[in-house]
């Protein structure tokens, strides 16, 4: 761990804190004093081609996988490893350094250099390994640093990931539809006159006719054969409408299969960088809509054959926009809206609230290089100063919004929450800080935004209307570090004036957070050298009980200069009202996530109150209860009633002499019906059954059971007692008994 | 994507079939007491309760009095050339995979003539339903031996007996790699036969039942002994195969709890000798079907096909001009 040094004297008398040129650092940071010796999250690649499976992926990452895959355990593929480290933190350095591009141009362009610093050849061993890593990268895209345009960039890749999945989906319903309908189209075209001439039999043969089949003797017999039936005049417009509006709808581009130079006008844009304009835009699409669902709903039924025009058409024509449901409008591709607080229009990106509330499928990004806001009450610069960090949470306020807010710091652990924010059929708020403050010059972007994770100031949460009914399937703060705490607290040493080497736990507070702020310098100053102990106290002790006497003793937070000099720094009420205001609004998500649930910690004293008391005056009875009453042995117990047996289903032909037949068991064969088509007939299964016993001779039946292969027609007794031969036909009808 | 409102419209027109809407003008012109009967009515039923709209059922037939069916059946149909049912019907499955598809052939059509075919349909594992009526004779030709007409049968083509050993459909078809339903029926026991075709119809795959089917114009009593003795017909029961109604089960006594997942031994009940097993004799619905891994991301639009194969045109063809090819030559 890095050592701070507090080797200078601490100043006799409460000084000032110089402002601006040597800013204070919380003494936490001095261990990330050099960002491109650690393996972070950052850079970050914005992998393609995967879909929104992997979005993002940080470069170390990356590094690692390739080495589990390209490198054996042990010391023989230990130069390979170093060397494939010192490369990643080759492509580290340049990206810090402003580059930019895609990480196997970066790869191919560190390589070199490296090379030349090793002292090895191209071709070399070196050269060679770096070569069979690069083999085993398996996934591409832009390399970013975390920086001011890191929010809007990140997001934007998430958004066209998912956008074109959605495209993916939408293109192969809507080129199936174009393929039956012109497949319906073309079967009819083929009935036709036109299709049957010579030339047009000639050119469905191709060109390797070489004269042997005479056209017009084929178009002569065709002709005279062809099929009836041509489809109905209204049909075919009806269907040549419906292309005509699949082929042009301007939501999702064309893809392969929709063929090219499709479309007259190019598709539509869905990012906008106001919500003014997105909404507007939304508005001037619905004539659009409204003309995609009634194309698609037609050819949904055209291509089952179901359309009915007598019925369908006054419904289909009917519709407007106002008719319009949630499924219809989720045919509309998400827009994304990207706004930088203080950079964008302020009215429009408070209008950000009002496009959220419409319900419409609109993503908006809202970025914030600020979360601490002007210290004086000035006119802002921003649309909510200190209030962006409680945008997110005012948007669940809005009930069936996605709201995410995250640093630029955590980007990648949320990612897959923000490609689900971004599939949310409604609309979605991103609030996140990039850590690009301007007031506190030359720390890091990354530095800056994840100390505002740490110190609670800009927590990590997102809630998922879709993620369930309640709270706890909606709603997520596990991102942040010691969630259960008011802080997190991390351990620390540091080298005494003396010498000595010591240890202490420091928990980070909003107060450390706000103290890298230039603009807070003036309200902190250093603690004097020969400060009695007992006269300061952590930070963190005053904020958690507030209504001390705040004059005595004073709160504090460690702080490090630029050469990692530690020293105590007093900070001023204005701080720790600060500080208690942001420990109060963590308090409050973490009541959200289940985390000291008032209402539950409230219900549980009184529980516990009231069983105590209860305890004292009778106890028996508390334990009578807590005994699990045991029924008698003997007491009835509800038990599923016997079923009784189903009877088995007896044969007909003990209920009476009347003729019948085993009609489950028939086979169709048609012979009794031959025989007799009156006494014979087959029910709606085509099996055989009497229809009427009195249709035929009984002569007829007993030759009807005598065909019967399978032996189930039962002929009874003869109907007809003068009817001829009966005595010798009941001898014969006894075998079918 | 516009589910619910063309849900709602479909509603609207939606129909109740009745078995005769599957009957078509024709009159059936098999002999009386001919065991096709059985087969077109138990399609019909299925068709019925299945509710298949008449123009997304094709029936897809050879030659033989067997593949006469389609021309009964009041749905699309193709009575096609000797043998070749199958081929036929994969090509309408592929192209159109929203038409149910039934293949009915005979045992001289299937296991003489179109025995390339049929093996390698199983292997295709196509989502398709086939019948193979099994009369053990060349029907429509007026009685010549087929492959699984029985040793020492004489026929006009074999007036001295047939000399070999048949062929055993059954074993055949569960000795082909990817098969995954194989079941047989009786035309003389219906209610079998409509309930082994119907858990072939919800098959996802290739549905492969052979039906013993009377002939008593040119093998007469071939089957008498079996019709007559329930008692040597053994049904395979199982609860993923038949349930037996109580008036089946109280004639068709000679029942066995068989799990069609038991190759092994739906291999021994195919080659029982003495008696006729019926039922579900094996059924995997795992194995992969082809048309499902050949379906492409995209709908094969006229765009595409145009779009790839230039495509592919490109990668090989010697562009006149500035294109990579130009610069080899260069
Ligand atoms: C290519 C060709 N060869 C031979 C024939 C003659 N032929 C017609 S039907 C038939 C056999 C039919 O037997 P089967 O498939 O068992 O049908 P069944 O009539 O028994 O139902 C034959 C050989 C033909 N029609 N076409
Ligand atoms: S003879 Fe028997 S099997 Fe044939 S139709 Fe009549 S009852 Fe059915
Ligand atoms: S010849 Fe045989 S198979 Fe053909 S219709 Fe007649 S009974 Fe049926
Ligand atoms: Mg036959």
């Amino acid at each position: 761990m890095n050592q701070a040094n507090p080797s200078q004297p601490l100043p006799n008398s409460p000084a000032p804190v110089p402002q601006g040129d040597t800013p204070l650092r919380p003494a936490l940071f001095a261990r990330f004093g050099d960002l491109s010796s650690l393996r972070y999250d950052y850079p970050l690649v914005l992998v393609q081609g995967q879909g929104s499976e992997t979005v993002l992926r940080p470069l170390s990452r990356i590094i690692d996988d390739v080495l589990r895959i390209c490198s054996a355990p042990g010391a023989a593929d230990e130069a390979l490893r170093q060397q494939v480290l010192a490369l990643e933190g080759s492509i580290r350095s340049r990206i810090e350094q402003g580059a930019t591009g895609k990480l196997s141009d970066l790869w191919r362009e560190s390589v070199p250099g490296l090379l030349k610093s090793a002292g090895e050849k191209q071709f070399g061993p070196m050269d060679r390994n770096l070569d069979r890593a690069r083999e085993d990268l398996d996934l591409d895209g832009l390399l970013i640093g975390c920086n001011g345009d890191t929010p809007h960039i990140t997001l934007s890749h998430i958004w066209k990931a998912v956008h074109d999945e959605r495209a993916k989906v939408f293109r192969k319903t809507v080129d199936g539809f174009i393929l039956q309908i012109a497949d319906i189209l073309k079967a009819d075209y083929n009935k036709s006159d036109d299709a049957h001439k010579a030339d047009a039999l000639r050119g469905s043969v191709g060109s390797t006719d070489s004269g042997i089949i005479d056209f017009h003797k084929l178009s002569a017999v065709l002709g005279r054969e062809h099929p009836e039936g041509r489809l109905p005049k209204a049909r075919l417009r009806r269907l040549e409408w419906v292309l005509s509006i699949l082929g042009s709808q301007r939501f999702f581009g064309p893809g392969r299969s929709s063929g090219r130079g499709l479309l007259d006008q190019a598709p539509h844009s869905h990012i906008f960088q106001s919500c003014e304009v997105a909404l507007e835009a939304f508005r001037e699409r619905l004539p659009e809509v409204v003309l995609l669902v009634k194309a698609l709903s037609t050819a949904e039924l055209e291509v089952a054959h179901k359309y009915n025009a007598e019925l369908h058409d006054p419904i289909i024509s009917a519709l407007d926009e106002s008719d319009l449901t949630a499924e219809h409008l989720r045919l509309l591709p998400p827009a994304l809206v990207l706004l930088r607080d203080g950079k964008s229009d302020n009215a429009d990106t408070v209008r950000a609230f009002e496009a959220l509330a419409s319900g419409l499928p609109i993503k908006v990004l809202v970025q914030t290089d600020d979360i601490l806001g002007e210290t004086t009450p000035a006119p802002s610069q921003s649309s909510f100063g200190a209030a962006s960090a409680r945008l997110a949470a005012m948007a669940m306020g809005l009930n069936n919004v996605f709201s995410c807010q995250v640093s630029a710091a955590h980007i990648y652990r949320v990612g897959h929450e923000i490609v689900r924010g971004m599939q949310f059929d409604g609309p979605a708020l991103f609030s996140i800080y990039s850590g690009a403050t301007e007031t506190a010059p030359g720390v890091a972007p990354y530095l800056m935004a994840a100390a505002a994770t740490e110190s609670r100031a800009f927590p990590t949460f997102v809630y998922d209307p879709s993620g369930g009914p309640d709270w706890s399937q909606r709603f997520s703060l596990n991102c942040n570090p010691s969630v259960t705490q008011d802080w997190p607290a991390h351990s620390f040493q540091y080298e005494e004036a003396n010498g000595n080497k010591a240890d202490a736990t420091l928990p980070f507070t909003f107060a450390d957070f706000a103290i890298t702020d230039v603009r807070n310098q003036r309200y902190c100053h250093m603690a004097g050298k020969n400060a009695a102990p007992e006269r300061l106290i952590p930070a963190s002790e005053r904020i958690a009980h507030p209504d001390g006497d705040s004059a005595e003793p004073e709160p504090f937070v460690f702080a490090i200069d630029p050469e990692n000099r530690l020293s105590k720094v007093v900070i001023d009420t204005k701080i720790v009202e600060a500080a208690e205001n942001c420990a109060d609004a963590w308090g409050r998500l973490q009541e959200l996530a289940g985390i000291n649930n008032s209402h539950v910690v409230h219900e549980l004293a009184r529980a516990r109150a009231a069983w105590q008391a209860e305890h004292r005056e009778d106890a028996p009875s508390t334990l009578e209860r807590l005994s699990a009453p045991t029924p008698p042995a003997d007491s009835p117990v509800a038990e599923a009633q016997p079923q009784p047996a189903a009877p088995d289903p007896a044969p007909q032909a003990d209920v009476s002499d009347a003729p019948w037949i085993e009609t489950l068991r028939c086979t169709t064969c048609n012979e009794c019906t031959q025989i007799n088509g009156v006494t014979f007939a087959y029910n709606d299964d085509m099996q055989a059954y009497i229809a009427d016993p009195d249709g035929g001779s009984f002569r007829q039946m007993v030759e009807a059971a005598e065909s019967c292969q399978v032996s189930i027609i039962h002929p009874g007794k003869p109907r007809n007692p003068k009817e001829p031969d009966l005595a010798q036909l009941i001898e014969r009808a006894a075998v079918f008994d | 994507m516009t589910q619910n409102m063309s849900q709602c419209l479909l509603r609207m027109v939606e129909e109740e079939h009745v078995l005769a809407d599957y009957q078509s003008d024709i009159t059936p012109r098999w002999c009386v007491g001919c065991g096709d009967n059985a087969v077109l009515t138990a399609m019909q039923r299925l068709c019925r309760d299945e509710n298949l709209a008449p123009e997304k059922t094709v029936c897809v037939s050879g030659i033989g009095c067997s593949s006469r069916l389609p021309h009964y059946m009041n749905a699309y149909g193709f009575h096609g050339v000797h043998g070749r049912a199958l081929p036929v019907a994969e090509g309408v499955k592929i192209r159109r995979p929203d038409l149910n598809v039934f293949v009915t052939t005979g045992d001289g059509d299937c296991c003489s003539i179109g025995a390339a075919h049929w093996i390698h349909a199983v292997r295709y594992n196509m989502n398709l339903t086939m019948l193979l009526h099994d009369n053990q004779i060349y029907g429509l030709t007026k009685k010549q031996a087929s492959p699984t007409t029985p040793i020492g049968t004489q026929s006009n083509t074999t007036p001295g007996g047939v000399y070999l050993e048949a062929l055993n459909p059954l074993t055949v078809t569960l000795g082909i790699a990817n098969v995954s339903f194989v079941a047989q029926a009786a035309d003389w026991i219906p209610d079998l036969l409509y309930q082994i075709l119907r858990k072939a119809f919800h098959h996802k795959g290739f549905s492969f039942i052979r039906v013993l089917q009377r002939c008593p114009e040119f093998m007469n009593h071939r089957f008498d002994e079996f019709v007559r003795d329930p008692s040597k017909m053994r049904i395979l029961t199982h609860g993923n195969g038949l349930r037996l109604k109580p008036e089946v089960s109280r004639i068709y006594k000679n029942q066995e709890t068989h799990d069609p997942s038991d190759m092994a031994r739906a291999r021994a009940i195919a080659s029982l000798d003495d008696e006729i097993p019926v039922g579900v004799l094996y059924h995997d619905p795992e194995v992969p079907c082809y048309d499902d891994l050949r379906a492409g991301e995209r709908p094969n639009t006229p765009a595409l096909i145009k779009t790839v194969l230039n495509e592919e045109f490109d990668r090989v063809a010697i562009a006149a001009g500035d294109g990579p090819a130009q610069k080899v030559a260069e």
